[in-house]
């Protein structure tokens, strides 16, 4: 479903992530673990572009997301004017493509390699790239410091992104002149019925016409998660769900991310609850330093840690 | 002079003069203000999403033009709309007087709304357009129905003065004598010598005015309390 491939991310001259790759299959559960500072935030990040990688891919469902970096298609390198002259001049393709990469040959030629270069890559981006704003669509992020919309009411939460894009939808429709089905108000009726739905879910339907100033925590962060589900993603991104909760809310939410669980959605959690990435994981990530240091189940990064950062880890949390 | 003459004379100016200060000024400054809040608050608008842009031209423009504007006296940008520029630019001669200081009021108001929008667009927590974003939000969609709603809630006070001060400043016009309330006094204290008693009627007329806006203001603040 998710593929990261070689991702680096650097804020400035800080390099947090040092060439992650990992993948995320359907209905797996992922945990990803760590201190503060490792960059398991950054990656998690990372996945849904909120952060633009410094350098590597991320693919969701065999489409790139990241810009496409011609570095990493050796058949663009391979239509530029720069290795043409290089093999005229007798080096091998192996060679001409090694140089063109080691000295940034094409970046430096970029507006000037003419028009099969230029061409190549747009057939690239068009065949393999998906617009961060679609894929983002089917992959539901849930935050530490819920970030409800403070202007909005709950229902107007949850609705805001599922009605919008339903009437971009519409609007689409139209202008490639396909028959259109949906009115204004029949998606926002759409929306509106789910959403209830969903707050009857968690027992929170009286809330609907409230503003999130007037919510707790526990409330503010399960409303934040049925928002994401509205969308219908494929995918729910955690980062650090509970660290913001007083201690006798997190009990609510970890039980609703349970439930989650339970029902096979494909998830990614950034979490400090140990318990919790033990209980639901399928499979355990130790973010250190930029790397991913060890993967493995539960059992094994819990019970027979190798990475003596992880075991130090381990002592310090559990 | 006694307060009973004062009072008299007050009275005698008003209805003799009703006309020149409410018919002609009143409505001269209320239009002037109206065009330069309304102009200025989207002008205003436009200048701070385009210095949060990406296109380096135009945010350099637009900070030339703020800098500008906030470090030059106001009369002195009048008399640059009025005399100056249609010395460079013969063209502009055809152009009314009151046309040119709208002009200059609009941006000079626009200016100073731009640096009040851009705070409150700043202090909207960054996580809100993140969780717009993470839903598949496009910046546009984020920028109008998460951010500046907010934006404009912080910002309603500091709005509020800078509009407050635009129609206090559309007096500056009254120095090309384009008919606004300043304009009706240097008429009125032409005709009869009574600079006190016009002076007093048309600083009430100013606060009338201004605590009227204010107080409507208030009502709007009070509507968006909630959030």
């Amino acid at each position: 479903m998710l593929d990261i491939k070689n991702i680096y991310k650097n804020f400035g001259d800080l390099k947090v992530l040092k060439g992650v790759s990992t993948h995320v299959e359907k209905g797996e559960v992922i945990s990803l673990i760590g201190v503060s500072g490792s960059g398991k935030s950054t990656l998690l990040r990372c996945m849904n572009l909120l952060e633009t990688p410094t350098f590597g891919e991320v693919w969701m469902e065999g489409k790139l997301l990241t810009p496409v970096d011609p570095y990493l298609h050796a058949e663009v390198i391979q239509a530029s004017n720069t290795y043409k002259k290089l093999r005229e001049e007798g080096l091998s393709d192996e060679e001409a493509v090694r140089k063109i990469k080691d000295e940034d040959l094409l970046h430096e030629k970029h507006g000037r390699e003419g028009k099969e270069y230029t061409a190549l890559i747009k057939k690239i981006y068009q065949e393999n790239h998906l617009d961060a704003n679609l894929a983002r669509q089917k992959m539901g992020m849930v935050f530490q410091q819920f970030n409800l919309f403070n202007n909005l009411t709950v229902l107007g939460n949850i609705t805001l992104a599922p009605v919008k894009i339903g009437m971009d939808r519409i609007r689409k429709a139209k202008r490639a002149g396909r028959p259109v089905t949906e009115t204004k108000e029949s998606v926002r009726a759409a929306a509106e019925k789910k959403a209830m739905d969903l707050l009857k879910r968690i027992g929170l339907e009286d809330k609907a016409d409230s503003y999130p100033s007037s919510l707790s925590g526990g409330q503010k962060q399960r409303i934040a998660i049925i928002r994401a589900l509205a969308m219908d993603p494929d995918v729910m991104l955690f980062d650090e769900p509970t660290s913001a909760l007083d201690p006798e809310m997190v009990g609510e939410v970890l039980d609703l991310i349970k439930e989650l669980v339970k029902s096979g959605m494909t998830m990614v959690v950034v979490t400090h609850e140990m318990g919790f990435a033990r209980e639901v994981s399928d499979r355990v990530l130790f973010v250190d330093e930029g790397y991913i240091k060890e993967e493995g189940t539960p059992e094994e990064i819990f019970r027979h840690p190798k990475d003596a950062h992880l075991k130090d880890f381990l002592a310090k949390v559990l | 002079m006694s307060f009973s003459t004062f009072f008299s004379n007050i009275g005698m100016l008003l209805s003799r003069y009703w006309h020149v200060f409410v018919l002609e000024g009143v409505k001269y400054t209320l239009l002037l203000a109206a065009i330069a809040v309304v102009g200025g608050t989207i002008l205003g608008a436009l200048f701070a999403l385009g210095k949060r842009g990406k296109i380096r031209p135009l945010k350099w423009l637009i900070g030339a033009v703020v800098e500008v504007v906030r470090g030059t006296p106001m009369l002195l940008q009048l008399y640059a709309g009025v005399f100056m520029l249609p010395r460079i630019f013969p063209i502009l001669n055809e152009v009314d007087d009151i046309v040119s200081v709208t002009v200059v009021l609009v941006i000079n108001s626009a200016a100073y709304t731009s640096e009040i929008i851009r705070s409150g667009i700043q202090a909207v927590d960054i996580g809100q357009t993140e969780a717009a974003r993470s839903l598949g939000l496009s910046e546009r969609t984020t920028m109008l129905h998460v951010v500046l709603p907010q934006a404009v809630k912080n910002i309603l006070p500091a709005l509020g003065n800078e509009f407050i001060t635009v129609v206090k400043e559309t007096s500056l016009a009254s120095t090309f004598f384009v008919g606004e309330i300043m304009t009706s006094y240097l008429k009125v204290k032409g005709n009869t010598y009574l600079t006190l008693e016009c002076l007093t009627i048309v600083g009430a007329i100013y606060f009338i005015l201004t605590f009227t806006l204010s107080k409507l203001l208030q009502r709007a603040e009070r509507r968006m309390k909630h959030a």
